[in-house]
């Protein structure tokens, strides 16, 4: 049998003995959405990568927290990584922003698109607004806009990787909306209407 | 359910209506908002600042979709794998190592141990003949009890009851000249009628003072007695 046809727990089994292409097929399949939930809840590329460090070094030091019968591995990760970034949060609330150098230390470059320069200009200062203000929501709007707005999840997996119900998150994100809108408004000089959620 | 949704308020809108565009939205509850939206300039208004602030999250997603943590974060745990992998080895190996010494000193205690009685039961028989040997004197001395005591002059030391053999060079020799019946309180037995008997002895001395063998010299006078 090939070793990616082989399930997580019997991955899991044979990484903790010391098989490093079982880690590896394991770290590889969940490294990155992880990665891209603590990088967008924390703003910092090296929280993000110690978060994921930590993860994994938790997997395989401690691989009995992970209960194959309480869920599947992706789920445990992501509640570790969930703890983990709520804790850095609680810690420090925003140490430094989203900027321009990216976690592998390279000048984070607009990749190539074919807009006049100033037009890339503009595109890249709403996305900076828009990074900006979702890390400026409180954390758990922000977690909920996170997941359900850039991880494109759905309200119930968005539920259940939080372990709330649905009408929680679907609260949380109305707010979060809400607060982002008037934020962008108020950045953009373009109020439409200032939202209830935001007052 | 469906009368509700037809008859949806600003309030409900806020808290509905920006889902109309989600793919897991409600068919009826879609529809209700964007009517709602059509006949409310308020609600249009901010549904067309959600769609555009939506354009732009989707912007962010798609320049942060390919990102994921650096390879020096795989590096690392790799070499936290292969160092547990390491570690694991010499445990055992520190284990097995473990029971072996204490199985070798558990070997050595016991033939220590037998050595030392031995020695005990050895020093008991001498005694009792060093007794004999005050009472019997002037007995006519024989090969046998001769040769019980030590090689005469083979070159070779005999070692002392209850001592270990050593491999250490510092060991002297002391040479003496003494009764026989002397070598009783190093635990050799000696016949009661060569106890008063002089003769020339080499004691190897350990490191540590204590004689660890003797070799016996038959001098002139004693040769006599024995051949």
């Amino acid at each position: 049998m090939k070793i990616l046809d082989e399930k997580e727990p019997g991955l899991l089994k044979r990484a903790v003995r010391g098989d490093e292409q079982a880690f590896l097929v394991l770290y590889r399949k969940h490294q990155a959405p992880l990665y891209r939930y603590a990088l967008r809840m924390t703003g910092s590329p090296w929280a993000a990568e110690e978060v994921v460090q930590e993860v994994f070094l938790l997997l395989i030091r401690e691989p009995q927290k992970f209960q194959p019968d309480r869920g599947e591995l992706g789920a445990f990760l992501f509640g570790v990584t969930r703890n983990r970034v709520m804790k850095h949060l609680e810690r420090r609330p925003r140490e430094d922003s989203l900027d321009e150098i990216n976690a592998n230390g390279n000048v984070w470059r607009e990749p190539q698109d074919p807009l006049t320069p100033m037009m890339i200009a503009e595109k890249s200062e709403r996305i900076e607004q828009v990074r900006e203000a979702v890390l400026e929501l409180p954390a758990e709007f922000r977690e909920a806009v996170v997941l359900c707005e850039l991880e494109e999840m759905s309200y119930e997996e968005a539920a259940q990787a939080c372990g709330c119900p649905v009408g929680t998150i679907r609260s949380r994100l109305h707010r979060g909306r809400a607060l982002l809108l008037a934020k962008l408004e108020l950045l953009r000089d373009a109020p439409r209407r200032a939202s209830a959620g935001a007052k | 359910m469906k009368k509700v949704i037809k008859m949806m308020s600003c309030e409900q809108f806020e808290l509905l209506g920006l889902d109309m565009d989600r793919p897991d939205a409600q068919p009826e509850e879609a529809a209700a908002a964007a009517e709602h939206a059509a006949n409310c300039a308020g609600c249009f208004a901010m549904l067309e600042s959600w769609r555009e602030l939506k354009q732009d999250l989707r912007l962010l997603h798609e320049h942060t979709r390919l990102e994921s943590a650096p390879t020096r974060v795989e590096m690392r745990l790799k070499q936290e794998l292969r160092t547990r992998r390491e570690a694991r080895v010499p445990r055992s190996t520190v284990a097995i190592a473990t029971w072996a010494l204490a199985a070798a000193a558990a070997l050595a205690a016991t033939i220590g141990w037998m050595h030392w009685r031995d020695g005990i039961s050895n020093h008991t028989d001498t005694t009792s003949l060093q007794v004999a040997a005050v009472v019997q004197n002037n007995a006519v001395p024989t090969l046998d009890a001769l040769l019980l005591t030590a090689d005469y002059d083979t070159g070779e030391f005999t070692q002392l009851p209850g001592s270990m053999p050593t491999a250490s060079s510092d060991e002297s020799v002391l040479q003496a000249r003494v009764q026989r019946g002397a070598l009783v309180q190093f635990g050799l037995p000696v016949a009661p009628e060569q106890a008063a008997e002089w003769v020339d002895v080499d004691f190897l001395v350990g490191e540590d003072g204590q004689p660890l063998a003797v070799r016996l010299h038959q001098d002139a006078s004693s040769e006599s007695v024995t051949q």
